[in-house]
């Protein structure tokens, strides 16, 4: 076949799951938090609602797209652009089973946490180019909050890295096969801090709850996006649901042992990996969800300071800790 | 002691347990919430057992409202019965406080359950409960004390002669009234 072909039918595979993914993610949104209020949540429009976020997103489609006069229209235009592409990009490493992988690359991790860190220059971009106070608020508190993530989200990462000895998400995903101590899933989850560090930076980084503080709805209107409408408030929208389907993916590739069944074999569980990959996602989305319906909003100096005196000291003693674990493990029981 | 991290837990416990439990919240056109029997909304007349409206025009319920929204006009005719022309309620201003239907001695009104009051047209907001209808008599059950009587006999003395066909012996309160308008 031809290679290009397929490259492109990749590309069209990773579009097509990130905006059903979307699509579904928003429904759920309103569902989960509906019963977390304990009313029903989005009802009309098919059986249980299920047909509303498509409705949304015609709407969204066909509504008219205002750009405000003083806006930097250039900018205005790209911003949703830069948003999207790299929150696109990261689903080309994550891997679906151990052959539905879009590229495997030897460093995918990195590819990921590279990709993603451009994610908040296109909402800087998005926020200075509204030309709205509100956006601009929003989007400094959207580099703010990148700074604090970014360094104890990669320091968390590692070691998981250390432990599987790669930064391939199909390898990190291989090395949690099986079981140890007869009965555990050896998954990296067992390393509980480095778990509860990555999911805290990870829910800064995907601007989850605790820590939504980039479009506060009850105190920056809708934060950066405010200037926006119609399908460039979609892309932007549809960016961050992506972004929370990233993040769980990665908690899930990184800790919860990826496509794989505890205690089935790899073989076993491929035909239906992608499915078990899904439902693990899905599951994670579901608890931050749950989160989100739950716990209230951090002001900046609160997320600044969890980020800078909490998570980054954490971070980087428990991978002095992990190192020194497996150091000590090689030299009294072996390799592994 | 205290430790970190346990009322984030205890939060999230109780969000959970909130999820088991059935929604409290009704779809709203197909299916209606009960009302409790003393639930006041708009005010709407109260019809005796022949059909007939009870509202004799004394102007209680049009003094009683804080938000001014009853609007009765009426005519007295020369044999003192009364007309009344129109006995109007603004919806859009009224506060369901049920001030108008306490104050009406003859039941005449009642606050109805009639809570879709939401309106297209701004001027359906002003009802009119009654137009060009003749006031009602009161009726009474039981015949009205005798000093009663002849106290009120004493500023209308030829009232009884007047309200001749309707055979009612006392009206004590209504001649007050209609000197009013």
């Amino acid at each position: 076949m031809n290679p290009w072909l397929i490259a492109v039918l990749r590309f069209l595979a990773a579009l097509g799951l990130m905006l059903l993914n979307g699509v579904v993610m928003i429904y759920m949104l309103r569902k989960v938090l509906g019963r977390l209020h304990i009313r029903l949540g989005p009802m009309d429009n098919g059986p249980w609602g299920m047909f509303q976020t498509v409705f949304d997103v015609l709407k969204l489609l066909t509504k008219e797209d205002p750009t405000p006069r003083v806006a930097d229209k250039l900018l205005f235009f790209l911003a949703p652009v830069i948003v999207f592409v790299p929150s696109l990009m990261a689903y080309a490493v994550l891997p679906f089973s151990r052959t539905w992988v879009i590229v495997d690359l030897p460093y995918g991790l990195l590819f990921i946490f590279a990709v993603m860190s451009i994610i908040p220059l296109g909402i800087l971009a998005a926020g200075w180019a509204s030309n709205n106070k509100w956006s601009i608020i929003g989007a400094m508190r959207v580099v703010g909050s990148q700074v604090t993530y970014e360094v104890p989200m990669l320091l968390a990462a590692l070691p998981v890295v250390m432990m599987a000895q790669s930064l391939s998400l199909s390898d990190i995903v291989a090395a949690q096969s099986g079981t140890f101590l007869w009965i555990l899933p050896r998954w990296f989850a067992w390393n509980v801090p480095a778990l509860v560090l990555f999911f805290i930076a990870g829910l800064i980084e995907a601007g989850q709850t605790p820590f939504d503080l980039a479009e506060a709805e009850s105190e920056l209107v809708a934060g950066f996006s405010t200037e926006y409408a119609s399908m460039k408030f979609g892309l932007l929208f549809l960016a961050e649901f992506s972004n929370v389907f990233l993040f769980s993916a990665l908690m899930v590739t990184l800790f919860f042992g990826g496509w794989q069944i505890p205690w089935v074999s790899p073989e076993l569980t491929q035909p239906i990996a992608p499915v078990v990959f899904m439902l693990k996602i899905y599951l994670g989305i579901f608890f931050i969800m749950t989160i989100r319906g739950t716990l209230p909003r951090l002001r900046v100096d609160q997320m600044l300071a969890t980020g800078w005196k909490i998570l980054l000291p954490a971070a980087l003693a428990w991978v002095m800790v992990t190192g020194f674990i497996i150091k000590f493990g090689q030299m009294f029981v072996g390799p592994r | 002691m205290r430790i970190y991290g346990t009322g984030i837990l205890k939060s999230m416990l109780i969000a959970y347990r909130n999820m088991l439990r059935k929604p409290i919240t009704v779809q709203y056109p197909q299916e209606k919430v009960e009302l409790p029997e003393r639930a006041r909304w708009a005010v709407a007349l109260d019809y005796d057992e022949e059909g007939q409206h009870k509202c004799t025009g004394c102007l209680a319920c049009v003094r009683a409202c804080p938000d001014y929204v009853l609007d009765l006009q009426m005519t007295t005719a020369e044999d003192r019965s009364k007309h009344i022309d129109h006995y109007r309620y603004e919806i859009g201003a009224c506060m369901m406080c049920g001030l108008c239907v306490e104050a009406c001695p003859f039941s005449a009104i009642k606050m109805s359950h009639d809570y879709e009051l939401a309106r297209i047209d701004p001027d359906t907001l002003t009802v009119d409960l009654l137009t060009d209808v003749p006031a009602a008599v009161p009726k009474r059950k039981t015949p009205a004390v005798e000093p009663a009587k002849s106290a009120a006999e004493a500023p209308a003395a030829e009232e009884p002669v007047a309200e001749a066909p309707a055979a009612e012996p006392t009206e004590p309160a209504v001649p007050e009234g209609g000197a009013d308008v």
